[in-house]
């Protein structure tokens, strides 16, 4: 569990991070959200220690990272934001030393080390240098030195950011595997990673707490009309007709004539009503052919900007 | 603190810094060896250790081995990866602090083949020789923890490594200019363990100069943290 209450950071005049509260519970998995500047570096710095607040406390599992640091620092491991790695270490050499100064027993060192190499995937390289690495297998092994003794609490800056498609489903899964013993939190800019995996959502802007909440609260809050594409045949051109009759239909709009001569509308209506099934059996009934029907979305960027333009 | 020693000597070794400093000694030395030695039929082996080219090669490669201690980690990030760790920052300090002493010993080991060559040719004095690589030590202590000072204070190594040089250049031309520099100067003092003296004086003072330094570069790591 992490606590975080009333804290501020200041770097002299400037303010970081603006009274932030929140609460963390084991086993969820929280993702940090905002724009570049808007403090989840300094946020998840000043959780794992490295940053003082300059106001405020933060509590990891019971301890207070600044009265009991060391007992509250064995229970994260934190893979910082652009990976700093020792490039003359091999993985092994790496992953090895940040067991040793995060004094984990040596008895059970050995093994354990086997476990997080075969578990980020890096038997492979294990007897490589980092600095030969590629860019997705250095994020890996960063990651392995933040798994390395099985803390509790996992802390994760930005940990996809430069990789490609492949090396981002499986980080992600990584992370859905390990949230279900682990608290986690990760920062990130990539919305649809956030609301993939995560179980809640802080957005952050200029410092200050803009929303916590599920990422489908969140989805849910912004929206205020219901939206639905459909590609109909439509042959004699009676669509817009058939849509007066239905009462709930707020806007209709064309959007493009296919080549195939079908034609593609948005059908607004209001948060509550959901039009599809309403839709389908009166354009059957008039002879009208559904090619295609699909709701709208909102997602969590939609939600993301209002919130960030909000707060502005 | 062991893991911390290890991977710094480690490091020592899987860069040149390692064999630089060894051999750059080991030369320079050796340079001594043949003036006093050859060139003058003295068998002293403290000799060696107070002469010009020993002593000049040091404010050069002792800052070799100190200045990437932090500036290096703070550059690189890795910084983060220390100060998260449940490790506290004197132990930290303290663990870079003794490889580099590592090295020095290592070193004052490899100086002992001359003292064999010596024994075989004539009766240097053991005790000495023993209060000689006794006040090396401390003078090299002395001297690195205000290396790693310096390079906990610095932006870059560079940084680091020159003032770790000009700092070792100025103690060691300030006797030069006025008489009362003589009693502060680092190097001065190792002459009396040449002598085959341990002053306590000169001893207190070595050992109180690298406290000073080792508690300023604890402070300087923990300040960052609030103002960073």
């Amino acid at each position: 569990m992490i606590e975080v209450k009333n804290v501020t950071k200041k770097y002299g005049s400037v303010v970081a991070v603006d009274n932030i509260s929140f609460k963390i519970e084991n086993g969820e998995i929280m993702g940090l959200l905002g724009p570049n500047g808007a403090g989840k570096s300094t946020t998840m710095n000043m959780i794992t220690g490295y940053v003082e607040p300059t106001e405020g406390t933060i509590i990891v599992d019971e301890y207070d990272i600044e009265k009991k640091p060391k007992k509250a620092k064995k229970q994260i491991g934190y893979m910082p934001e652009g990976v700093p790695l020792y490039n003359d270490m091999t993985v092994k050499e790496f992953i090895t030393y940040m067991a040793q100064i995060k004094k984990i027993d040596k008895k059970t060192r050995k093994e354990k080390i086997q476990q997080i190499i075969e578990k980020t995937g890096l038997e492979e390289v294990e007897q490589k240098l980092i600095k030969n690495l590629s860019r997705g297998y250095k994020q890996r092994v960063s990651m392995a030195g933040a798994l390395v003794g099985d803390p509790p609490i996992l802390i994760l800056d930005e940990p996809t950011v430069g990789l490609d498609p492949k090396q981002i489903t499986e980080i992600r899964n990584l992370i859905k595997e390990l949230g279900k013993t682990h608290t986690v939190i990760l920062s990130s800019h990539i919305l649809s990673e956030v609301s993939q995996i995560c179980d809640k959502v802080i957005i952050i802007n200029k410092g200050k707490i803009i929303a916590i909440d599920t990422p489908e609260n969140l989805e849910n809050k912004v929206t205020n009309k219901n939206i639905v594409y459909i590609t109909v045949e439509d042959n004699n051109d009676k669509m817009k007709e058939v849509t007066k009759t239905i009462k709930e239909i707020t806007k209709i709009e064309l959007i493009k004539e296919n080549s195939d001569k079908t034609k593609q509308y948005l059908i607004e209506s209001s948060k509550d009503t959901d039009l599809r099934k309403v839709l389908f059996k009166e354009l059957a009934n008039q002879d009208i052919t559904i090619f295609e029907m699909k709701k709208a979305d909102v997602t969590l960027e939609d939600a993301f900007m209002k919130l960030i333009e909000g707060g502005n | 603190m062991w893991a911390i020693i290890k991977k710094e000597l480690k490091s020592y070794f899987t860069t040149p810094i390692g064999y630089i400093f060894i051999g750059v000694f080991l030369i320079a030395f050796s340079v001594s060896f043949y003036f006093t030695v050859i060139g003058y039929g003295n068998v002293n082996y403290e000799y060696i250790f107070y002469t010009s080219p020993t002593i000049f090669v040091l404010a050069f490669i002792i800052p070799l081995l100190t200045m990437r201690t932090f500036a290096e980690e703070r550059k690189n990030g890795t910084e983060q990866l220390l100060l998260t760790s449940p490790l506290s920052v004197t132990k930290i300090v303290l663990g870079k602090l003794i490889a580099a002493l590592v090295i020095v010993i290592i070193t004052e080991i490899m100086t002992l083949m001359y003292f064999g060559i010596l024994c075989h040719y004539g009766m240097p004095h053991i005790s000495t020789a023993l209060t000689t690589l006794l006040g090396f030590f401390l003078f090299c202590l002395s001297y690195i923890s205000f290396g790693l000072f310096a390079s906990s204070i610095a932006e870059n190594q560079i940084i680091a490594g020159i003032a770790s040089i000009l700092f070792f250049v100025i103690l060691w031309i300030l006797p030069n200019f006025n008489e009362i520099f003589t009693n502060i100067s680092l190097i001065e003092m190792f002459y009396k363990y040449t002598q085959g003296q341990i002053s306590i004086t000169n001893t207190v003072t070595y050992l109180t100069f690298t406290i000073t330094c080792i508690l300023l570069t604890i402070i300087v790591l923990q300040r960052r943290k609030s103002v960073k």
